[in-house]
């Protein structure tokens, strides 16, 4: 049985021209994570709402635990054992840190519920700060005793709604491997919205990628990386350079040279071939097909950006050893020992 | 509005409205549209005689007086209450604290007090000030008179500029030191940097506080009458209580109503593009301009209009108590009339107000949370519609009640809550505004959260949203309650006998001339009103 | 009490609300013996409160178990009220400082006949057709004048003289919601013609004549010298006198040819389907006792309508002038064209 299934996703916004999301489907097993990763505005925020019960689709349903929460029978959030930490973090700021906690914990027996407080407090590592209120704490000590809050009901489910958006950057990578450990040390299973993908590929066990409210791919860090479904989510995920090219009997004859990689198209399809930084690399050459535009330093490489004679822009790393000067004339290859993604009409294509 | 509440804005735009919550804040609309729709079509029901009659004799003439005196009521207040604030926000004037408080306080008191005060001392020939004059120099010294136009404007002003210096004074205090330095830095001289960069920043905020002077001048009875300038709101009483006529008033009315509304809808139209300046994490205090020799003629000036708008009525209403007190023939008639006495007064406004903001507050909450946690066209219409308050003078109210109450509710017809339901009306607005302010500062998010941990939408309400709130509700109470406190023309026509407020009272006893007795019940009523003003104040920026 | 009806009313709305059934509400029980007068008295009052208080004060030391609950206004603010209550009566009495209003009234329906004990003390001019008014006092509309400021030879005599541009901005009276001035434009119609009344009021307004709201107001003025003239009621001269203000009064319009004095009379009367007539009757009866004439008369100065009942004695009687000859019950008839005379002249 899945933990949280949603099947074909409808909903759009009253003054809003195009759907909010559509035709989303997807299932999470217990104990994975799931990160539901996009630009802002591809519907990933609804998508969590929706699964919350902050929203009512407009058709399609969702079932947690397999119970139907939305489509036919519409079971308000607050019945939905959902636990949700929110981007802004939420906490009520006329209660301390204990009584955020404990909010989620009414109906349970009180000593069972102030030990269940305790053990959030020592597992955020805030027992020290139970008694202060939310406006006295950090920023990473509210975001902790959000998620402590959100857990300690022991939820079937946990949603994060951009929970480390408003931290510092140095804190945000410390944070999210704590939470992370938190989140794997209780089994949770957890729907993690995010427009970061280092995020995304560091939290979720899965991650789903969005555009206009349609989920693009949804897969592991690995796949979404390496196999990207689309041109979207090579470009978003993978930090890819697009050049296009043709498909021919010998390969894809692309303006960068020729990829002699075959793929399942007539000879003559134009197609999109994406590179990584490390998939290119280049030679001075007073004759050859690319010009150095910029440098980019980064400690151990350097970056170069790359114009080639067709007007396409790509990138290549180099040792730090290695320096070339703006303007200088380049012939650049492909030096992939595998093959790239290519992508038809902006899916991808397979040999 | 900052990016934060631009984006939560468009985030609260996506939820679907409740029925329930749209049903009760309907409701509450139609109960504040009802007799505002009733005087409409009173008017229009009205004879075509009246109409031509009133057209031909009345309409023009009321019109001309009353835009007039708006207009320089409205042009007053904001050059003195402008000026006030950026004296006493941006210069290094001498008594700055003080004098914030000194200038706020007239909000205190009624202007028909303030009237009753200035007219006793700058009577032609009869007053305080000219029979000094005239014992000091031997003859008359012509003063100028409080009576007519000039006195209802010079008045009116006196007492309606402390809301525009409020709001300037805050805007004052609250915006970037940085945009008036680079204005210096572009090569403008201070005073340039305030015509040029700071006066035109602050000037939705100040247009619309300017408005809403605007429509307390249409409405206003109490001060036109008593120094004998005829407006639409005193011209509408004279008809309730000169003839037996009740659609001469309801055409006035109608006019009048639409003339107010129309100014309603520019200033709501500047409230929608009001743009707050945020105190923000690198806020830094504007340096104060060194005023050099104009110090002290800038101190003088301020404390003028101190002395005028706050100490002179203070003190002459505190010295006639005293001598009412000491007068035992008037103390009699002070602590007992018909069959009451001060007391009951007292307690009736108290009550009366009290129950009116109560009540103001609940009902503005629906209207609020649809407005704010669901911002769409069919929302902002029911929170339009309940900010009309403002644009429907007390007499109107009355007049609209009167015929109302009496057909379709007779048993409640000629009881205070009658006088209870005009406050309500006419004050609901600020009850709107208020607790709008305080949602509008809630995050959504706060509310789903106790959601999603178990609570339905009206325990969120009880235990989330109303605690939080709590001090936004508590300052739009005070409001509704402090206006009430001073209302005056609609407790005159709806009260039953025996229910008489301190603002009758007081009107009752100054209208017939006997000043002293007037006294001590007006101060309690300046006294009372100083409570919840000063509890307002306290919230404010820049009495902290 | 008034809260305690407030609580009332508002289960009644709970009930009316909830129910949604049509509920009787019982009738009190009817007083088991007459001499014992309680509860609420409800009293609309055109007459300015300070006059009308001592009557009431001691009317209670008579009746201490009646509560009087007071609603003081203009006579026609309070005509309007009774109108508008016609079908949901509030008040058991109403006190006018004039005849016209009381006679509208009565011809609308909304006065209760009534003989009050000690009827015929009353002359009967003072006592309406069927009983449904009774007068309680007469007042003279008279100039007065500060001795300061004008000398008796110079005192205007007649109402024309006002208009005068001699005492341009130097004359008091009180404006078109008193009362006893609009009393005084009804009468001049009936005596003069609209035309001449009209004249004669457009007169005073080019005469800078300054309106207040009360005549407590202007006899002060006049008193204090701000004002050399006033338009008022005579009792206002010997209130304002007993002051030790240096003032004087002409009774106007005496010479040949002129319209005579002009004098009104105070009324009271009972409303229909008041819910205290009993109490409404007892003050009534009170207020045309030899007492409560006696109050008005030594009090307030009035002219007190039951015979026997002495002047104060700084009062000159009427019987030293020549009175004005209106026919009040005509004018009566006519009082809607004295608004629109009011209303068109534009008259403060």
């Amino acid at each position: 049985m899945m933990a949280l299934e949603a099947r074909n996703l409808f909903k759009q916004f009253s003054g809003s021209s195009r759907p909010a999301v559509q035709d989303v489907s997807f299932g999470l097993r217990q104990g994975e994570i799931l990160a539901l990763v996009g630009p802002s505005g591809c519907g990933k925020t609804t998508t969590l709402r929706l699964i919350a019960g902050l929203e009512r689709p407009d058709a399609g349903d969702v079932f947690i635990g397999g119970r139907q929460v939305a489509g036919g029978n519409f079971v308000p959030p607050e019945q939905r054992g959902v636990g949700m930490v929110f981007q802004d973090h939420a906490l009520f700021p006329h209660l301390t840190v204990r009584e955020n906690i404990a909010f989620g914990l009414r109906g349970k027996h009180r000593v069972e519920a102030q030990t269940t407080v305790q053990e959030m407090l020592e597992l955020v590592g805030l027992a020290h700060l139970a008694e202060r209120y939310p406006h006295a704490l950090s920023g990473g000590e509210r975001q902790r005793v959000a998620l402590a809050r959100a857990l300690a009901p022991r939820p079937v489910l946990v949603l994060m709604d951009e929970p480390f958006s408003s931290l510092d950057a140095d804190l945000r990578l410390e944070v999210r491997e704590q939470v992370r450990a938190i989140l794997k040390a209780m089994r949770a299973t957890v729907v993690f919205v995010t427009h970061d993908q280092d995020e995304a590929l560091f939290m979720g066990d899965r991650l789903a990628v969005f555009q206009n409210g349609r989920m693009e791919q949804m897969g592991t860090p690995e796949d979404i990386f390496h196999a990207s479904a689309t041109h979207f989510v090579a470009e978003f995920m993978g930090d890819s350079d697009f050049v296009p090219g043709q498909v021919t009997a010998q390969g894809i004859q692309t303006s960068i040279g020729l990829l002699p990689q075959h793929v399942s198209l007539p000879y003559g399809t134009p197609v999109e071939v994406a590179m990584r930084a490390d998939d290119v690399d280049f030679a001075p050459d007073a004759k050859g097909n690319a010009v150095l535009v910029q440098r980019f330093f980064r400690g151990a490489f350097n970056l170069y950006r790359i114009r080639l004679d067709s007007g396409h822009v790509v990138h290549a790393f180099k040792p730090h050893t290695h320096l070339a000067q703006p303007g200088a004339r380049l012939q650049a290859c492909v030096s992939a020992d595998h093959p790239l993604s290519v992508f038809h009409e902006g899916r991808a294509v397979f040999p | 509005m900052t990016a934060l509440s631009r984006t939560l804005a468009s985030w609260q735009q996506r939820i679907t409205i409740s029925p329930r919550l749209a049903l009760a804040a309907g409701l509450v609309a139609v109960f504040v549209a009802v007799p505002l729709v009733y005087i409409f079509v009173r008017a229009a029901g009205a004879d075509a005689d009246d109409w031509a009659r009133l057209l031909q004799e009345r309409i023009w003439k009321l019109l001309g007086n009353t835009l007039l005196l708006v207009l320089a009521v409205t042009s007053g207040a904001a050059l003195v209450g402008v000026s006030m604030a950026w004296l006493t926000e941006r210069t290094d004037l001498p008594g700055r604290s003080i004098f914030r408080w000194m200038l706020a306080l007239p909000l205190a008191i009624p202007a028909y007090i303030g009237g009753i005060v200035h007219l006793t001392l700058l009577r032609p020939r009869g007053g305080f000030i000219p029979q000094t004059l005239e014992a000091w120099f031997g003859q008359p010294i012509p003063t100028p008179s409080p009576l007519g136009f000039w006195g209802a404007a010079f008045i009116l002003t006196l007492f309606t500029f402390p809301y525009v210096y409020l709001l300037s004074g805050a805007a004052f205090r609250l915006l970037h030191a940085s945009l008036e330095e680079a204005a210096r830095t572009f090569g403008r001289t201070p005073w340039q940097t305030l015509w040029q960069v700071t006066l035109p920043a602050l000037r939705p905020g100040l247009a619309a506080g300017a408005l809403l002077v605007a429509l307390d001048i249409l409405a206003e009875y109490g001060t036109v009458a008593l120094l004998r300038y005829e407006t639409f709101s005193s011209a509408i009483f004279v008809q309730l209580s000169g003839r037996y006529d009740r659609s001469a008033a309801s055409v006035l009315s109608g006019v009048l109503v639409a003339l107010a509304i129309l100014i309603l809808w520019a200033e709501l139209r500047l409230q929608g593009g009001r743009r707050f300046t945020q105190m923000e994490s690198n806020w830094r205090p504007a340096a104060l301009l060194a005023l050099g020799r104009w110090r002290f003629p800038a101190f003088l000036l301020v404390l003028g209009v101190a002395v005028a708008s706050l100490w002179v009525p203070v003190t002459v209403l505190a010295v006639w108590s005293v001598r009412a007190f000491l007068d035992p023939e008037v103390l009699s008639s002070v602590l007992r009339t018909g069959s009451q006495g001060l007391g009951n007064f007292i307690w009736h406004s108290l009550w009366a107000s009290g129950l009116a903001a109560l009540i103001a507050v609940a009902l503005s909450l629906p209207v609020a949370l649809l407005s704010v946690r669901y911002p769409n066209r069919f929302s902002r219409f029911i929170s339009r519609l309940c900010q009309v308050g403002y644009a429907i003078p007390g007499v109107v109210i009355a007049l609209s009640l009167v015929l109302l109450v009496n057909r379709f509710l007779p048993f409640l017809y000629a009881t205070p809550f009658v006088v209870v339901i005009a406050y309500v009306l006419r004050h609901m607005p600020q009850a709107v505004r208020a607790s709008e302010a305080a949602l509008g500062q809630l995050s959504p998010s706060i509310e789903e959260a106790s959601r999603t941990l178990g609570r339905t939408s009206l325990q969120t309400l009880w235990q989330v949203t109303l605690p939080l709130i709590t001090p936004g509700l508590l300052a739009g109470g005070a409001l509704v309650f402090l206006t009430s406190l001073k209302e005056l023309p609609a407790t005159l026509l709806l009260r039953p006998a025996g229910f008489d407020t301190l603002a009758v009272r007081v009107w009752m006893w100054a209208e017939e001339g006997f000043y002293m007795q007037a006294a001590p019940a007006a101060l309690m009523l300046v006294i009372l009103s100083a409570i919840p003003l000063s509890f307002l104040l306290r919230r404010e920026q820049i009495f902290r | 009490m008034k809260f305690h009806r407030f609580v009332l009313v508002f289960l009644m709305l709970a009930l009316v609300i909830s129910a949604c059934a049509p509920s009787a509400t019982p009738e009190a029980a009817p007083q088991a013996t007459a001499p014992s007068i309680t509860g609420a008295l409800v009293i609309y009052s055109g007459r300015s409160e300070q006059l009308i208080q001592p009557v009431i004060d001691a009317f209670k030391s008579q009746y201490p178990d009646v509560e009087v609950l007071l609603k003081s206004g203009s006579n026609s603010q309070m005509a309007n009220a009774l109108i508008e209550e016609q079908a949901n009566p509030q008040a058991d009495l109403f006190i006018t400082t004039e005849l016209f209003t009381i006679q509208s009234l009565t011809a609308q329906g909304i006065i209760d006949s009534y003989q009050p004990a000690g009827a015929n003390q009353i002359p009967a001019e003072f006592i309406g057709p069927d009983n449904q008014w009774v007068g309680l006092t007469l007042r003279a509309r008279v100039i007065l004048y500060n001795t300061n400021l004008v000398t008796p030879e110079e005192a205007p005599t007649t109402l024309n003289d006002l208009t005068d541009p001699r005492w341009r901005g130097k004359i008091a009276a009180t404006g078109s919601t008193n009362g006893s001035m609009q009393a005084q434009i009804a009468a001049m119609r009936q005596l003069l013609g609209e035309d001449a009344t009209q004249a004669w009021l457009q007169g005073l307004l080019d005469n800078n004549v300054t309106f207040f709201g009360g005549h407590t107001d202007v006899r002060k003025a006049v008193g204090a010298g701000e004002f050399a003239i006033g338009l008022v009621n005579h009792y206002y001269y010997h209130l304002q006198k007993a002051e030790g203000s240096p003032v004087a009064v002409v009774y106007p319009d005496q010479g040949e040819g002129q319209i005579g004095l002009l004098v009104n009379a105070t009324s009271a009367a009972i409303i229909k389907g008041g819910s205290n007539a009993a109490a409404a009757r007892a003050f009534i009866d009170f207020l045309i006792s030899e007492e409560g004439q006696k109050l008005f008369a030594e009090g307030n100065y009035e002219y007190p309508v039951r015979v026997g009942v002495p002047l104060h004695p700084d009062v000159a009687p009427l019987e030293n002038f020549r009175l004005a000859d209106v026919d009040v019950a005509a004018a009566a008839k006519d009082f809607d064209a004295t608004f629109d005379l009011i209303e068109r002249i534009g008259l403060p």
